[in-house]
């Protein structure tokens, strides 16, 4: 083996896969365009729309610094690739009003944010859809989606949440100060505050709290793209 | 292997000596630096790994319980980034660069540079680390250093590693081995993989499912394309060097070394299984990581057959220990490879702990242990003092094995049931949650006799790089012959 024909051969075995696996769909995926909906099939008109506050998209971005990805996914797969549209919530909501609303993960679920969290475990649950899990949640425990979302994050083992939960306190997210006048509407009912204070949800947590609150797939999705059809 | 060039004996000695002097200061830095990352990186996985059994911290200090320094998925972040670059590239350029100048017989130029550029490296670790501990990590896995260090890392390493390319330039013309072709490929390899990569995900505009999937392709190419290399590159160097054996074939060699440059690049994104990107994606992935096991049991069958040659060497000798258990666990790592990477076992084990166990076994496992041997064979040479204590690199090697194949074991066996469990999509998920707790409990306890393995190794090292060591003629091997000398047998090993 000579310079030449190494040069030449790590040029070959290495550029042939970089182009075809990362540059070319990268480029393509980049792309991606809306879809619409159809008249006759869907019964109504417009694009698929996927726009996301900027709060939650900050949301986004704690998700990621706080390192959510390490023990939460963020992808129904398929029924060849996994079993997740079956389990109880995790794919869309079964009963619905406007009907079974379950499906997989499709390419505008992650619309606005840098970086797809698909995660690298399930220590935890798959969050694409906790948005809805928190709602139906918070309306047993009678409070507050957000109100049960921070004391979730703040004590996953909560009485209110769940009692055998192995995710560690996001304590982190939370401050303590003095009760000025009223005091906050955020502030969490938790017993280990002293008197005249308060415990509240720093800046992070409510963006965090925003973004996880959006991860629901109920919404309608074009036939087109609709593939339990 | 001075018989392959026309120098005489004793030139050739000349040669090597101006070698290991001009390189003596960059090597011990990247070393011994590494070495710290490696321990501060292990005592980030070790809260990190008891967090994950024990979230409300019962066995931990108050300080780490309520510290956010030390939040799980902080803690998680900073123990892989500083596993990989603090401690896994640090040491891949002191090997690196070493046999570079070793096999083109040419002393560094250009050391100030070189070791002026590991100390922008160790800034440049130090900031991302303080970066993900602070809250201000990317949330990108492998890449979670705030992006304003990921330019500087580049610039160290172009600065680190192009005077090895200058030298295999001008070399004499004599032969080129095996190891070379390797080293030089993974110096070719990396900055490839590593700037496109961070290209693709933080600078172009991509849709965020392929940014993930440059992401995924990043993590196992820059294992399969640097780490791995690297690692074999030492072996393939350290192995004939300590047995005096030629290696068993140098075909098998060359074959290996393509299998591994068309295998590689084309895994990782079968961690995107099911994913709404282009379906031939994942598919490409599994192939590849499941072909892997070709050059990996090349390479193995290779070194051990070689080391099997030479049974009056092998017990003795701290570098072929360890360079014998990176090749054993490469053969493991392939194996690992094809059983999560099946439809079935990927479908079970996509989202399990089974994926840390893999890239343990391969950051931990394979390249680490191949590289303590390279730095236990490298040290004495460059500072010319002999290692202190064979008890110290005894430890080092029996708690690192122990360490790691509990991590591996317990990872890929309590993966495979954590998955089962996650797809009982009847079963509460409690069942799913609650099924890897044996298994992270055990990786923890495990970590701790890795750190433990490591401090020891920190400490021996430091003592090295202080000067030290024992003025000795006669290497420290494994087992003494007290009947025979103080400092163990005469001749086994080439100590030139």
């Amino acid at each position: 083996m000579t310079f030449k024909h190494f040069i030449l051969g790590l040029s070959i075995t290495f550029a042939l896969p970089w182009f075809f696996v990362i540059a070319v769909p990268y480029a393509k995926m980049s792309q991606t365009q809306a879809v619409s909906f159809v008249e006759d099939i869907d019964e109504q008109t417009g694009v698929y729309t996927t726009k996301r506050a900027g709060r939650v998209l900050d949301g986004a971005k704690v998700y990621g610094a706080e390192g959510c990805y390490l023990c939460h996914s963020q992808l129904v797969r398929p029924t060849y690739a996994g079993s997740d549209v079956w389990r109880l919530d995790w794919a869309g909501d079964a009963n619905h009003p406007d009907g079974d609303t379950r499906r997989e993960t499709n390419v505008y679920d992650y619309a606005g944010e840098r970086f797809a969290q698909i995660g690298l475990t399930r220590t935890g649950p798959d969050l694409s859809n906790v948005g809805v899990r928190i709602r139906k949640y918070a309306k047993e425990a009678e409070i507050s989606p957000e109100e049960w979302a921070y004391m979730h994050l703040y004590n996953p083992r909560h009485k209110l949440t769940t009692s055998w939960s192995v995710c560690p306190s996001s304590t982190q997210l939370f401050r303590t100060c003095d009760v000025q006048g009223q005091g906050s509407l955020e502030a969490l009912s938790v017993d280990s505050i002293k008197d005249g204070e308060q415990l509240i949800p720093k800046e992070s947590a409510r963006a965090l709290v925003s973004y996880l609150l959006s991860l629901k797939k109920d919404n309608k999705v074009p036939a087109s793209i609709d593939y339990s059809r | 292997m001075a018989t392959d060039t026309n120098l005489s004996n004793e030139q050739d000695a000349i040669i090597r000596a101006e070698v290991d002097r001009s390189l003596r200061h960059p090597v011990m830095f990247f070393f011994t630096s590494g070495a710290v990352w490696l321990a501060i990186s292990i005592f980030f996985g070790m809260i990190a790994s008891i967090k994950q059994h024990d979230p409300d911290f019962g066995l931990l200090p108050d300080f780490f319980k309520d510290s956010s320094l030390f939040a799980v998925g902080r803690a998680y972040a900073a123990h892989m980034n500083v596993l990989l670059y603090g401690w896994g590239a640090q040491a891949a350029f002191g090997v690196m660069i070493w046999l570079m100048a070793r096999l083109t017989r040419q002393p560094s130029r250009n050391s100030g540079v070189i070791l002026t550029a590991g100390h922008l490296w160790n800034l440049a670790i130090a900031v991302g680390l303080i970066g993900i501990c602070t809250g201000k990590g990317t949330g990108v896995s492998w890449m979670e250093f705030p992006t304003c260090v990921w330019p500087v890392l580049l610039l160290s390493y172009v600065l680190i590693a192009v005077w090895s390319l200058v030298q295999f330039q001008v070399r004499d013309g004599s032969r080129t081995f095996i190891s070379q072709w390797y080293l030089m490929a993974a110096m070719l390899w990396f900055p490839w993989v590593f700037l496109s990569s961070h290209l693709f995900v933080f600078v172009f505009e991509g849709h965020p499912l392929m940014t993930a999937g440059v992401n995924a392709w990043f993590k196992a190419t820059l294992v399969f394309l640097f780490f791995i290399p690297v690692a074999v590159g030492a072996a393939y160097y350290l192995t004939p060097k300590v047995t005096g054996r030629a290696i068993y074939s140098y075909k098998l060699a060359i074959f290996g070394f393509w299998a591994l440059a068309v295998i590689g690049p084309w895994a990782g994104m079968q961690k995107l299984a099911g994913a709404p990107i282009p379906h031939f994606l994942p598919y490409m992935g599994m192939v590849a990581m499941i072909l892997f096991m070709i050059p990996a049991i090349t390479v193995g069958v290779n070194i051990l057959v070689t080391m099997k040659k030479a049974p009056e060497v092998l017990p003795y000798s701290p570098t072929l220990r360890f360079v014998a258990a990176g090749s054993i666990l490469l053969v493991v790592l392939g194996a690992i490879g094809i059983a999560l990477n099946t439809p079935n076992g990927l479908r079970e084990t996509q989202f399990s702990i089974a994926g840390y166990g893999y890239e343990i076994l391969a950051i931990y496992g394979v390249f680490s242990m191949i590289i303590f041997g390279a730095i236990y064979f490298i040290v004495p040479r460059i500072t010319v003092r002999e290692w202190l204590s064979s008890r110290f690199i005894n430890w080092h090697f029996w708690l690192s094995v122990y360490g790691v194949v509990t991590i591996v074991f317990c990872s890929i066996f309590g993966g495979f049931l954590q998955g089962e469990a996650q797809e009982a999509f009847d079963k509460p998920w409690m069942d799913a949650a609650t099924r890897g707790y044996a298994y992270t409990l055990g990786t923890t306890i495990a970590w701790h006799f890795i750190f433990v393995s490591n401090l020891v190794f920190l400490l021996h090292l430091l003592l090295m790089w202080m000067r030290l060591g024992r003025r000795s003629q006669h290497p420290t091997l494994l087992h003494s012959h007290h009947a025979e000398s103080p400092h163990g047998g005469e001749g086994f090993v080439d100590n030139a």
